[in-house]
């Protein structure tokens, strides 16, 4: 017995020894910790690629940069819960103004306020790209609050994918408003009764961006940002007078034409009858033949959808019917739909904003990041062509680094895996995508925020049942849901809105 | 009541004396210091305007602003009942059930059945609320669903559960009724374990029959028991089973609200949809409060009626 003991004592003793002696080279360096958005990856290629980071980070500026993942289920709310949470040992954080509340955190207190001397002491290259106009997007109360990814084009507004096979077997070729999207559905369920239509989830359903689609396409009007009522955006500005409050949600025929279009197609069958229950992978099973369509957006399209597509069901030619295709109502991204900004608990802002600045701006450590290690994740062609090395999977072997705040359009190669034909789609969607008019508009809901989280309730209890039928009578639905607003304080919170918009508007003149 | 060994010692004579059963019960002891009083303070963020960087106490305190918002929702009636009538169904079915399954199992005298039979019966309780989830919607679903496929086929036309908020308390309560009564019934069984099996003899004596000896016997007997699990549950009245409703009846399906929706459902998905950590805390606040009362109240009665029976 005493053996042992002296034995265990010796392999602890041992243990530590040499933990401290790998320890301490890492005692030089300080940890810089990014959140980032997506599944963490067990392929280990994140790490590798770390590795190959911090062995340049480390000499340059004594930092190791580290990820941590915000997983996608829940994420919006485990998103705030990291932030909320104070966790010091987050330094950078992937954010955005658009779909990752950057405005509303800010304000919040979870982000750390930055001035123009402490990015131009650590980040002056970041400093000097952004135009003036660009920081001031980023600023509230004299503070900038992030860094905005505005060297980086990409579309990200959504549609419906579709297959051209398919449509054609029905007589369809193009898809160009919900008619036609409506007469390609019923090809699909003439003809192929192996799969739905649209085999659209819960997950997906809960939000119901076809809804929003759907008015889109019939008015000219866009959602006001950053003032939405939790996950649902009610509040639009007309696109001839964005300082005028809208909503096609209380006036107008379009909302009642959109859940009547939507109740007829579910009894059509072209999704599931539970489909609210349904917890499925739309995308994969389009991929599979088993379902018709899936929503998303252009950068998914180009990037994803249409290559696995033409891998997996090749002769598929799928198709991207984008909401406001008919009646040329698309913005364009914003400056700040991608974005990075320092957690306000971080103990490091200085080096943070110094790694910042190398991941944004040195290419070799750009590449490293957002594409891996040569020859092994990813090889260059000539003509500037990234690929991939000969059997490389998508689905095993992806980064997934997920910089959504600082990508860098002169770095960015040729991608040979990404739909051959993009620069047509974007040459298509530039012709006419409008800049978003607001996107300096900053909401404060201090005054209404009970009566927000009463609306926000409402939206969710009829939005999903909006775009998927399920309502019972449509305009039945439709009165109630508007007077169930109403009575949820939807007038005051237009007026303050209104207010805060005009009073913006007088601001932007001056 | 007969005192306790010890009870007029000292308060460290005592400790030393009873503490190898002060060490066992040190685990739950941990267990609600650390999960229930510790966190406790943090409900006073139902009461700020929460700011991150400032801390849930550093935070500018608003009153009842947060709660609010649970009355414009106008759902704060609707959310009470449904919690309410859906525990008062568990509490009082759940327990029925449980007393019948174990009288049941006590009259069984083949051995080898009796285990199988209380294994199977203890089994779905083991099930996580997500596979319970999973089995509802495969057998409820109208496109794929064991039951309305066998309508299907049989030529009737298929029931739309999902698409049918009356008929959802019924399914809430069958799921939890088969999930709980084999395990509920084992406190039961061991009741009736406790008899004194001299009173059986004597009432074997006396010509009772089967009937007679669960009627005057073991129903009274267990009268101890049932106060005091019911009490308990009580205590948990305004607590939903979250894990039942939010697998079993899905997140996003609003249609089915009227008739699911509990206080723990609302919440989370105030949560999940708001990001408002101020107004989340609020609501749980309204559940404890009122949870609190009912158990206060519960307590008071029984203490009136049988003062044996109350819990404190």
């Amino acid at each position: 017995m005493k053996r042992m003991l002296k034995a265990v004592a010796l392999a602890l003793l041992v243990l530590f020894a040499t933990s401290a002696a790998f320890a301490a080279p890492s005692a030089k360096t300080a940890p810089v910790t990014l959140l980032l958005l997506g599944n963490k990856p067990t392929n280990g290629r994140i790490e590798a690629a770390l590795a190959e980071i911090n062995k340049l980070l480390g000499p340059r500026i004594g930092a190791e940069l580290k990820v941590q993942y915000i997983e996608w289920a829940d994420w919006q709310n485990q998103y705030q819960l990291a932030l909320a949470s104070g966790d010091s040992n987050i330094d950078l954080v992937i954010t955005a103004t658009d779909w990752l509340f950057a405005r509303e955190i800010a304000r919040k207190g979870g982000f750390y306020p930055l001035t123009p001397d402490l990015i131009k002491a650590n980040a002056p290259k970041t400093w000097a790209e952004v135009s003036p106009a660009h920081w001031d997007l980023c600023t509230e109360n004299g503070k900038i609050w992030f860094i905005p990814e505005d060297q980086y084009s990409q579309y990200t507004n959504h549609g419906v994918y579709w297959r051209l096979d398919w449509g054609k077997q029905g007589g369809v070729s193009t898809v160009k408003n919900f008619a036609d999207l409506e007469k390609y559905f019923d090809a699909v369920k003439k003809n192929h009764p192996e799969a739905f239509p649209w085999d659209v989830s819960g997950k997906e359903s809960s939000f119901g961006q076809i809804l929003y689609g759907y008015l889109q396409s019939s008015i000219p009007a866009q959602t006001i940002l950053g003032c939405s009522t939790g996950n649902h955006g009610i509040f639009w500005y007309n696109t001839k007078d964005p300082y005028t409050v809208v909503s096609p949600f209380m006036d107008g025929k379009e909302l009642l034409d959109a859940v009547q279009t939507f109740d007829r197609w579910a009894k059509k069958g072209f999704w599931r009858e539970d489909v609210l229950n349904y917890q499925g992978q739309t995308r994969e099973e389009m991929y599979d033949g088993l379902s018709g369509a899936d929503q998303h957006h252009t950068q998914t399209y180009v990037t994803q959808t249409r290559p696995q597509m033409d891998k997996r069901q090749p002769g598929s030619e799928l198709q991207f019917y984008y909401f406001g295709m008919e009646n040329k109502n698309v913005n364009k991204d914003l400056m700040t739909h991608g974005a990075m900004a320092v957690n306000a608990a971080s103990k490091n802002v200085p080096l943070a904003l110094k790694v910042y600045e190398l991941l944004r701006n040195d290419k070799q450590i750009y590449m490293l990041f957002n594409y891996g290690i040569e020859g092994v994740d990813y090889v260059m062609k000539s003509g500037n062509v990234l690929d991939r090395p000969a059997g490389w999977d998508v689905t095993k072997q992806s980064l997934d680094s997920n910089f959504w705040g600082g990508r860098m359009d002169a770095f960015e190669p040729l991608n040979a895996q990404h739909w051959a034909d993009k620069n047509k789609l974007y040459a298509e969607l530039n012709a006419f995508a409008k800049e978003y008019p607001l996107e300096k508009f900053a909401f404060n809901n201090t005054k209404v925020a009970a009566e927000m989280a009463a609306i926000g309730d409402v939206c969710s209890t009829y939005m999903p049942a909006f775009a998927y039928g399920k309502t019972g009578d449509p305009v039945k639905a439709v009165n109630d849901f508007r007077a169930a607003l109403k009575k949820a304080g939807y007038d005051k919170v237009k007026a303050e809105i209104q207010a805060q918009l005009t009073a913006f508007k007088t601001a932007t003149k001056k | 009541m007969k005192p306790l060994p010890g009870t007029n010692r000292g308060f460290f004579k005592e400790l030393s004396h009873s503490r190898t059963l002060i060490l066992m019960c040190l685990p739950a002891i941990l267990f609600f210091i650390v999960f229930c009083y510790i966190p406790m303070p943090g409900a006073y963020i139902a009461f700020t305007d929460f700011k991150y960087n400032q801390g849930i106490f550093g935070s500018r305190f608003v009153g009842f602003e947060n709660f609010r918002f649970l009355i414009i929702s106008g759902k704060l009636w609707q959310l009470t009942r449904n919690t309410i009538l859906y525990n008062v169904a568990f509490i009082v079915l759940g327990n029925i059930l449980q007393i019948f399954v174990a009288i049941l199992l006590n009259e069984v005298r083949l051995k080898w059945f009796k285990k199988i039979a209380q294994s199977v019966m203890f089994l779905p309780y083991f099930i996580s609320a997500v596979l319970v989830g999973f089995l509802s919607f495969s057998i409820l679903n109208y496109d794929y669903g064991f039951i309305p496929n066998l309508f299907k086929a049989l030529g009737a036309e298929a029931p739309k559960f999902y698409s049918n908020p009356r008929v959802w308390p019924l399914i809430i309560v069958l799921v939890n009724l088969w999930q709980t009564t084999g395990y509920g019934s084992i406190v039961y069984f061991a009741a009736i374990m406790g008899i004194d099996p001299t009173i059986y003899e004597a009432a074997e004596i006396d010509g009772a029959h089967a009937i007679q000896r669960i009627w005057y016997i073991i129903l009274p007997s267990l009268k101890n028991t049932v106060a005091v699990l019911i009490l308990f549950s009580i205590g948990g009245i305004l607590k939903g089973n979250f894990g039942l409703f939010y697998n079993v009846v899905g997140n996003g399906n609003p249609i089915l609200q009227p008739t699911t929706d509990i206080i723990e459902t609302f919440v989370y998905r105030a949560l999940m949809n708001q990001f408002n950590f101020s107004s989340s805390a609020a609501a749980g606040l309204y559940q404890s409060v009122v949870g609190f009362a009912i158990v206060m109240t519960a307590n008071w009665i029984v203490k009136r009626i049988e003062p044996e029976y109350a819990l404190f």
